[in-house]
């Protein structure tokens, strides 16, 4: 996959070669999308072309056979020619020969793109992670149900794990419900980037470059004036667009062991963070944070950049010797987990793929809750029926944070 | 003499690093610096908010940091007295000559830790073009005292005000608002009338129906996609609150209307719709 600036110049020159090309495709000319056949050609479009985003756009292709024909950017202004390269995601949304969208702008667009590209009836892949706040995920999962549209998370580990036998293994154990008191902890020590995507405090604002559209870039996020690390990758170290390396990585490095664990349909109950008090722009330093889950199973995110070690348990899997004789017979006779379906196979079956816009969700909270908790400096409580902290309001209020208008879920 | 105390205060914070980024102190060393300003009442506060530049470009992050510390410090149990202290304190600077950058700021730490004391010197603050959005999401965090102001304001309010207003009137589901809503439907500017349309959707108004459907008859666009969503919002908002005569009326339109291929998804959730609102 390119993701070296020679890898994204390459992408790029290649789908602008294609541009003559569907010019005059019959196909771009239809008033109407073609019906769908198992060989049909997808009209595909690119939503954030820099960073990760010709990789997802490649994820997204596998397995159909896909034409480029839109790619857009908010610092494309110096060559949005409206046809294929554009500034302003909604005008491509509204052009009816897209039917796949890949999202690859930072974190802070990426659920209310998604929103309006199901309003618009197209499928996507969106990079992770999901979003930026907990009631996003929400959204973009109740919009996708509304119009019954595929979405696929960006990150893959899941597949893996879900044709590992271990892994099946401790899958059906955490599914059972046979485990009386679930003893698993699982333990994610270093690989969180916390130093690396820290923000910089010390950035005089500038006037934005003459091809960014800064307005557009800002978003539902709240209006700062331009400094160079707040666009162009270095984002990940602002609240305002992501959440550090702990939201950039985390949601790549959970997706995989939520499915394993059994937990795409919830989300733990207590958050504590050992970490400093938070800096009200950038993401900074923190040392773990302890996600406890109803059943008893703990999550531990480590960074091993801060603070002291974490050492109130010790990861362990659950295993079948946890299971008393009459349970295991049970659990013997339980069948395997269905095959999770790729992106490919989800939009020619209409069925929800394997990385889901729920599943994405439930794993992008795991990251919003010890965001929180990092940002609140408390131990807070967490209801995983209706997504907000028990008892706590101020913490409630990083949720569903007001958007910038007109942006809003 | 108060000044230079603080001042000293929050100069314990740490430095930054060669590369401009932040450690900040453990809790434990953090809160004698916060108990510290809060010892010196609302002038404490004050006094930290005066070190505030009109522009963020590092030179001010100890005092920045200070009271972000102090918006947190303060929302734990036991804290509620001194967070209305330094609520207080905070609204105090709002309004008048005082930097702009720095009542942004200060509004943005009211949506961490305000409460509806501070909700009218947040509504001050709507009309004004810069600080508008950052009031605005204060009082939405806050939510006591919000609807009000937002109400009050929005008669006078044009541009991105106006659009600021009109949206988080529609957040909080005003239903009093439901008349400037439907006004805007047939405002010029489009993003006040898919505003409108997703206001009255919110609020759940039968009686804005027709308004909302016809404002989804637009041509073929990002206006069509958006306020058809709204149009299937309301119909379930009536679906929910037991109007599926209501709600019914506008599944039937949307599946009788979009007939185009390109919108048969839009057709199948409303036949899906209708089928719950035993249409």
């Amino acid at each position: 996959m390119p993701s070296s600036k020679l890898g994204r110049r390459a992408f790029l020159k290649d789908a602008a070669a294609s541009v003559g090309f569907f010019a005059v495709s019959p196909s771009a000319l239809r008033a109407d999308p073609p019906r769908r056949s198992p060989n049909e050609t997808y009209g595909g479009a690119l939503i954030g072309c820099g960073g990760r985003g010709p990789s997802t756009y490649k994820e997204m292709t596998k397995d159909l056979t896909v034409e480029m024909r839109a790619q857009c950017d908010v610092k494309f202004v110096d060559k949005a020619d409206n046809k294929m390269f554009y500034t302003d995601f909604r005008r491509v949304l509204e052009r009816k020969d897209i039917d796949l969208v890949a999202i690859g702008t930072p974190p802070h667009w990426h659920a209310l793109i998604s929103i309006a590209a199901a309003e618009a009836g197209k499928d996507v892949m969106c990079e992770k992670p999901m979003t930026r706040f907990i009631a996003e995920g929400r959204a973009v999962a109740d919009a996708f149900k509304r119009y019954k549209r595929i979405f696929q998370i960006g990150t893959f580990g899941r597949f893996g794990e879900s044709r590992n036998k271990n892994q099946i293994l401790t899958h059906k154990l955490m599914r059972s419900g046979l485990l009386k008191e679930n003893p698993g902890v699982f333990v994610k020590s270093g690989g969180l980037k916390v130093k690396e995507w820290s923000g910089r405090v010390n950035v005089a604002p500038q006037t934005p470059p003459a091809n960014l559209d800064w307005n557009l870039y800002v978003g539902a996020s709240p209006m700062k004036p331009y400094v160079p690390p707040r666009h162009g990758g270095t984002h990940r170290g602002y609240w305002d667009y992501e959440g550090g390396g702990l939201a950039d990585m985390a949601q790549h490095t959970l997706d995989p062991y939520q499915w394993t664990y059994g937990k795409d349909d919830t989300s733990p109950v207590e958050i504590e963070a050992s970490a400093p008090p938070a800096h009200p722009e950038v993401c900074a330093m923190w040392g773990w944070i302890e996600m406890k889950y109803a059943d008893g199973f703990t999550l531990v995110l480590e960074s091993g950049e801060w603070g002291n070690k974490y050492d109130r348990k010790q990861a362990r899997k659950p295993v079948l010797e946890d299971l008393d004789e009459e349970s295991r017979k049970k659990f013997q006779a339980m069948p395997d987990p269905e095959p999770l379906l790729t992106f490919a196979e989800a939009v020619k079956t209409r069925k929800p793929a394997g990385g889901n816009a729920e599943a994405a969700h439930r794993c992008a909270i795991l990251l919003h809750l010890a965001n929180i908790a990092i940002r609140t400096g408390r131990k807070l409580k967490f209801d995983p029926v209706k997504e907000e902290f028990v008892g706590d309001d101020l913490a409630n209020r990083y949720v569903n944070p007001p958007m910038r208008a007109p942006w809003h879920l | 003499m108060m000044q230079d105390k603080i001042a000293e205060l929050v100069d314990q914070i740490p430095a930054l690093d060669k590369r401009g980024t932040f450690t900040g102190p453990s809790w434990e060393e953090a809160t004698p610096i916060f108990d510290g300003v809060l010892a010196a009442g609302k002038e404490g506060v004050t006094a930290v908010v005066a070190m505030l530049k009109d522009v963020d470009d590092g030179a001010d992050y100890k005092a920045r940091y200070v009271l972000h510390g102090l918006a947190q410090y303060l929302g734990r149990p036991g804290k509620e007295a001194a967070r209305s202290l330094f609520v207080e304190a905070l609204a105090a600077q709002l309004g008048g000559d005082r930097p702009r950058g720095a009542q942004g700021y200060v509004a943005r730490q009211l949506q961490v830790i305000g409460t509806k004391e501070c909700a009218a010197a947040l509504g001050k603050l709507l009309p004004d073009p810069e600080l508008c959005e950052y009031a605005a999401q204060a009082l939405l965090a806050i939510r006591a005292g919000a609807v009000e102001e937002f109400r009050k304001t929005l008669p006078d309010l044009k541009g991105g005000p106006r659009l600021t207003v009109l949206q988080a009137l529609g957040v909080l589901a005003d239903a009093a608002s439901a008349d400037p809503m439907k006004a805007a439907l047939s405002d010029g500017d489009r993003e006040v009338r898919l505003a409108g349309g997703w206001g009255l959707a919110r609020i759940g108004d039968a009686g804005s129906a027709d308004a909302v459907l016809k404002a989804a008859d637009v041509e073929a666009g990002y206006e069509r996609i958006k306020a058809t969503s709204s149009a299937l919002l309301l119909a379930e908002k009536l679906l929910a609150a037991g109007k599926k005569a209501d709600a019914a009326r506008i599944y039937k339109h949307l599946k009788e209307t979009r007939t185009d291929a390109s919108e048969a998804y839009v057709a199948e959730a409303a036949a899906e719709g209708l089928a719950k609102a035993g249409g």
